[in-house]
């Protein structure tokens, strides 16, 4: 068992340098959760296991320092147990939540720690030796999984036991009720997301994608694809290319005239060390130290006194927090306004930190919009409808559909930024593109988000009306009228508690409880 | 009707534009800011992170004032943006009918300490507190709609 606990410990800490690793969701129940079957030998039952949690928390997201539970502790662990304890999802999802909640703690506990290293950091950039500032922001970095790695550990050598004879213990009626009360769950996580996307005008789309897939049985990732084909088609006739109007003031701002002569090489570097933004994320200063050692690469090829490198790290290590999504466009931009600051004498410094401290917080809000709220639902989607039935497949298309548009987008931001400067940013401005692509990818997102509730929610009621040997079932009724009924009513009422700003936690707890009764009052199966 | 009016010193980014506006059915959101106010690359900016379908503008305090004190607007769903503490409690005074204010982010800076995960405050800011929680105004820390609110009197004492 040793051995299986380390390789665990492992996945855990994989999941947790998801921080240094680019936000890429290798993070995601769905991601570990196979993995930890193929260590336990039911790669079958890790797949689901990862598909059910993914489900659950699939409205848990981070949205600046708003630090959602802990999914890669309390997935990876509650995966185990109920792989080793032959307990199947519904345990594992008992497990997942409490886990997840206290995981949550320790890490705050860290990222507030970790402004301890603000000085250390502050002092290597007086000495102007940003080689011990790299160190101390991968140092940093690693502590997150080595922590939580060893609670994993403890938690696997210690407990696993201990949770086994627990886990056997527990009656076949309570296992069917947490069965029907997970299956339930999922509504909570539509929820979350309809309270992000859903208003009036776009709910047609989310019944678009309801309807198309509970009368016409199209697979979730069949909806993906209708849903890009909508969107452009909405868009196209909605958002008009802008005619000229409003007196074009577009000389108020003034694009400085660039002069990018660094090497392609150094440009690309500042792609791949942006992967670790997030790496040293602290409650002080957020992603201060990964912007310096993203834009590091730069600096060495432009400052060559102790004293302008001194200048330049202490400049990048002020706060700073944005969507890792799109970050390399403002590395990118910094890039070339660096460049210009040592080309000529009148460069005004201040105006890097205005342009930084300007572009975090919208682009930010562009980002994480178009990744969190679109690329990640259809990508959760498509997966964990296939992984809930067991296909393996399902983690590998998730991984794919979310980090190819995402790697592409985040390669070609780093030169677009270095080489267009504030004038791509300006050129957006004047055209309605980005009013176009929230709108377009609203659609999608919500239309995916119909065909999930149709499609992975199993709440059926075995009630049946008449007498014994004429009785039919209510489940053959509503069939007739509306597939899927009870999951769609379930979420809409999950969301209408949502609206009314109830706790997330009761709104767990209220639908575990119904769960739990109506499996045990033979309502719910 | 103001919505909500929110302390943020990085104005419109993600937690606005992703969960607020939507969660709290926004129409108008508007940032009331001197500085951005004046500045072209800043407006530039926010305009590209302006939610869809959601009214942006971009006002000095005291034009922030008189547009929400126009009767003609009443009937927007408005969230206010401002940076600082002392902006929103200028607002607080020129517009009776905020009652509560969100303290959303306000980062650190010399001599300030971190009150709750995304709060710094200073000395300074302290008498401005306690003066709008003699006026009655609620004061409560969330970073997102769903977290739960905290009070900043409490926070402080700690």
């Amino acid at each position: 068992m040793l051995v299986s606990f380390i390789l665990i410990t492992a996945i855990a800490m994989f999941g947790h340098s998801e921080d240094f690793l680019g936000t890429t969701l290798i993070n995601r129940p769905l991601v570990l959760g196979p993995l930890v079957g193929l260590v336990l030998g039911d790669l079958q039952q890790g797949v689901i296991i990862g598909a059910t949690l993914e489900l659950i928390f699939m409205g848990n997201i981070k949205v600046g320092a708003a630090i959602p539970p802990d999914v890669i502790t309390g997935g990876v662990l509650s995966t185990a147990f109920a792989i080793i304890s032959g307990k199947g999802p519904a345990i594992a999802l008992a497990l997942a939540v409490p886990i997840s909640i206290l995981a949550e703690l320790i890490i705050s506990g860290l990222f507030v720690f970790r402004s301890v290293f603000n000085k250390r950091f502050e002092q290597y950039a007086e000495e102007g030796s940003y080689k011990k500032i790299e160190r101390l922001h991968i140092f940093s970095g690693l502590l997150k999984p080595l922590l939580m790695g060893l609670i994993t550990f403890a938690t696997l050598q210690f407990g696993a036991e201990a949770m086994k004879s627990f886990l056997n213990q527990i009656p076949a009626w309570l296992s069917d009720g947490l069965k029907v009360a997970g299956n339930m769950l999922p509504a909570l996580g539509f929820a979350l997301l309809m309270n992000l996307m859903f208003n009036k005008k776009s709910a047609p789309y989310f019944f678009l994608g309801f309807i198309l897939t509970s009368y016409l049985k199209l697979p979730v990732i069949a909806i993906g694809g209708l849903g890009v084909i909508t969107a452009v088609i909405i868009t196209g006739i909605t958002h008009k290319p802008p005619s000229e109007e409003e007196g074009s003031d577009d000389d108020a701002v003034q694009a400085p005239a660039l002069i990018a002569a660094l090497p392609r090489r150094t440009i690309r570097s500042l792609f791949w060390r942006s992967m670790t933004l997030e790496a040293n994320f602290n409650f002080e200063t957020w992603q201060n130290s990964g912007f310096a050692f993203s834009i590091i690469p730069v600096l060495k090829k432009l400052y060559t006194t102790k004293q302008a490198m001194a200048a330049a790290l202490k400049r990048h290590l002020q706060f700073f927090n944005t969507s890792p999504y799109g970050s390399t466009l403002i590395i990118g931009i910094v890039a070339a306004m660096e460049e210009q600051n040592k080309k000529s004498e009148e460069f005004d410094v201040e105006s890097i930190n205005s342009v930084k401290l300007g572009l975090m917080g919208p682009l930010a809000g562009v980002f994480d919009s178009l990744f969190w709220g679109t690329f990640k639902v259809i990508a959760a989607g498509v997966g964990a409808s296939l992984a809930i039935k067991g296909n393996v497949l399902g983690p590998i298309l998730f991984l794919l559909i979310f980090n190819i548009p995402h790697l592409i987008l985040r390669y070609n931001l780093t030169f677009i930024g270095y080489n267009t400067g504030t004038k791509f940013l300006q050129n957006l401005a004047k055209t309605n593109v980005m009013d176009k692509l929230t709108s377009g990818s609203s659609i999608m997102g919500l239309m995916v988000l119909g065909a999930m509730t149709a499609t992975l929610m199993s709440i059926i009621t075995p009630l049946k009306i008449g007498g014994t040997d004429s009785a039919v079932t209510l489940q053959f009724i509503l069939d007739q009228i509306l597939p899927n009924m009870i999951p769609l009513g379930l979420t809409f009422l999950t969301y209408y508690f949502v609206k009314k700003n109830v706790k997330t936690t009761w709104l767990l707890l209220g639908l575990l409880a119904l769960g739990f009764l109506g499996s045990i009052m033979h309502i719910f199966a | 009707m103001i919505k909500l009016t929110r302390i943020d010193d990085r104005l419109v980014h993600g937690q606005v534009a992703f969960t607020w506006v939507p969660s709290l059915g926004v129409d108008t959101l508007i940032v009331a800011n001197d500085k951005t106010a004046k500045d072209e690359f800043l407006k530039m900016t926010m305009n590209l992170a302006r939610p869809a379908n959601t009214k942006l503008l971009i006002r000095s305090l005291a034009d922030t004032i008189s547009f929400l004190l126009d009767e003609k607007n009443a009937k927007l769903k408005i969230l206010v943006l401002v940076s600082s503490i002392k902006d929103a409690a200028a607002l607080s005074i020129g517009i009776n009918e905020i009652k509560t204010i969100n303290f959303g982010g306000i980062r650190g800076k010399e001599g300030s300490r971190l009150i709750s995960k995304a709060i710094s405050i200073t000395e300074d800011d302290i008498p401005l507190i306690r003066e709008l929680a003699v006026r009655g105004i609620e004061l409560e820390v969330r970073q997102v709609p769903t977290d739960s609110k905290q009070l900043v009197e409490a926070l402080i004492e700690k």
